[in-house]
């Protein structure tokens, strides 16, 4: 129980990160707290509805084998070998963020030029090496194909998220009435393109 | 150091006295960069609107204005407002010991969508006798910049204007990722520009090239950047910016009235050097208060000339 729930924190967090980064680079204004804490919230909301799905796929490979007890084991032995790969990852990047509440510019942008930058490059090896890890050594089709497709999600989710800032799907001065975050690339102040 | 042009020098002109746009045509722009071997160019701006053989201005103008914003993401990572921050305090510290006169005016030369003054009125803490200035030849980025500083009630101005020929003139100027793009007798023109009587000082931050810089470059515009003409031109600048040396030079000989070093070229006291460095130059009598209030950062200045 233990493995899955890390791996449900390891989700979560990653989709909280996956909103973030779909939401930066598109406000031009200086504050931007809650803009930010939003975009993380839908990530990690997003998050649930992909870890549902992944749950409900591999509660389905346990209940439809015929031996449910060692699906259930090989199921547990595929979440270890991720984490061993994953946990690591995470541990850095939770390090970096350590370092970067230190009020210092030069630590902060070496966080970002040592860590948060090469990681973020890193993150779909990862994120592959460690289901890769998982798929191979489990010897098993089906649960092979339910691994792709959550590898799939966890590298969509990015994508995913940031539609909605395309086009006319967003509008960014609706946004700032919320909460003064409006939004200035897609061109608020210039004719929207069509 | 290359002096290859990057897409956003090529897509815009603009009249250097009225600051007319002036059209530019996408064909000339393709051969410029077929004709410098710079493919990767050729196929961004041959997916660029034109109308009539002509680049659409408003369409080049939106893509301007979403680089910008994806080029503040970066600023904002890298704590670059604090970056200029911690040198402009100090330096109107020490302006106000001497007694200048008020108010005293920050422009930022080459604005874009005003990033460095916006977080500066926000976030800068620099005082009530301080102006701050943005400008840039081209209009929408100026609007932009000045509808976003509306949006969030922020004390700061945006002119469409060549800053060194307003009425109001400037007590220090400051760029940011913008002197590169001034190559050989330009750059020293450039300079000569800031000898203007009331003006005591400049500060312009670039890119540092170094060996490292070009894949440091790639790799945050590869994972940040989301525009192919900002990955482009954010990489390229990286390679083309220019060394201390040359600034150095340049500074001295067009504005042979200031003082001029280099500030915060290496990381501490290891070998590593700085993602940007700082060329800053000061009025011979201004230096030694700006020194002093630069307090322990003054390790962190080069030997001024």
């Amino acid at each position: 129980m233990s493995v899955a729930l890390a791996l449900y924190a390891l989700a979560t967090v990653d989709a909280a990160f996956c909103g973030y980064r779909a939401a930066a680079g598109r406000s031009a204004l200086i504050a931007k707290r809650h803009y930010y804490q939003r975009a993380m919230l839908r990530g990690a909301l997003w998050g649930q509805v992909a870890v549902a799905a992944a749950a409900g796929a591999l509660l389905a490979f346990v209940l439809s084998s015929s031996e449910p007890t060692e699906a259930w084991h090989k199921l547990y032995a595929a979440g270890r070998r991720m984490l061993i790969v994953y946990l690591p990852y995470a541990g850095l990047i939770l390090v970096a963020f350590a370092a970067r509440a230190v009020p210092s510019v030069d630590v902060r942008s070496l966080t970002s030029t040592l860590v948060f930058g090469p990681m973020t490059l890193l993150r779909p090896f990862v994120a592959v090496a460690g289901m890769g890890w998982a798929i191979a050594s489990s010897q098993d089709p089906l649960l092979g194909a339910i691994g792709i497709g959550v590898l799939a999600l966890m590298l969509s989710m990015e994508t995913l998220l940031g539609l909605r800032y395309r086009g006319s799907a967003w509008d960014p001065e609706a946004e700032a009435a919320s909460d003064r975050c409006a939004a200035g690339a897609p061109g608020s102040g210039l004719p929207r393109e069509r | 150091m290359r002096d290859e042009d990057e897409i956003s020098d090529l897509i815009v002109r603009f009249d250097a006295v009225t600051l007319q746009r002036l059209p530019v045509r996408k064909h000339d722009v393709l051969t410029a960069f077929t004709a410098a071997g710079n493919e990767r160019a050729a196929r961004i701006v041959s997916a660029m609107p034109e109308r009539d053989g002509v680049l659409v201005p408003e369409a080049v103008d939106r893509l301007l204005v979403r680089v910008h914003c994806e080029m503040q993401r970066i600023s904002e990572e890298f704590q670059h407002g604090h970056r200029v921050a911690e040198l402009l305090r100090p330096l109107l510290e020490a302006l106000r010991v001497q007694g200048v006169e008020r108010p005293l005016r920050v422009v930022d030369v080459g604005c874009g969508t005003g990033f460095v003054v916006r977080w500066l009125a926000a976030r800068g803490g620099l005082g009530a006798d301080v102006e701050l200035i943005g400008a840039d030849y081209n209009r929408a980025l100026v609007d932009e910049a000045a509808r976003l500083a509306a949006s969030e009630g922020l004390a700061a101005q945006f002119v469409n204007a060549n800053v060194f020929t307003l009425t109001e003139p400037a007590t220090v100027f400051l760029t940011t990722g913008v002197i590169h793009h001034f190559r050989g007798p330009d750059l020293v023109e450039f300079f000569r520009q800031h000898e203007q009587p009331r003006a005591a000082a400049f500060l312009h931050f670039d890119f540092q090239p170094s060996v490292l810089a070009p894949f440091g470059s790639w790799l945050f515009h590869a994972v940040r950047m989301r525009e192919p003409l900002a990955r482009h031109d954010g990489v390229l600048s990286a390679v083309r910016a220019h060394t201390a040396a040359t600034l150095l030079e340049a500074a001295r000989r067009g504005s042979p009235g200031y003082s001029t070093a280099m500030y915060s070229t290496r990381l501490g006291f290891l070998p590593i050097p700085r993602s940007f460095h700082t060329l800053v130059g000061v009025r011979p009598g201004l230096r030694a208060a700006f020194m002093e209030k630069l307090g322990q950062r003054a390790d962190r200045m080069g030997p001024f000339a």
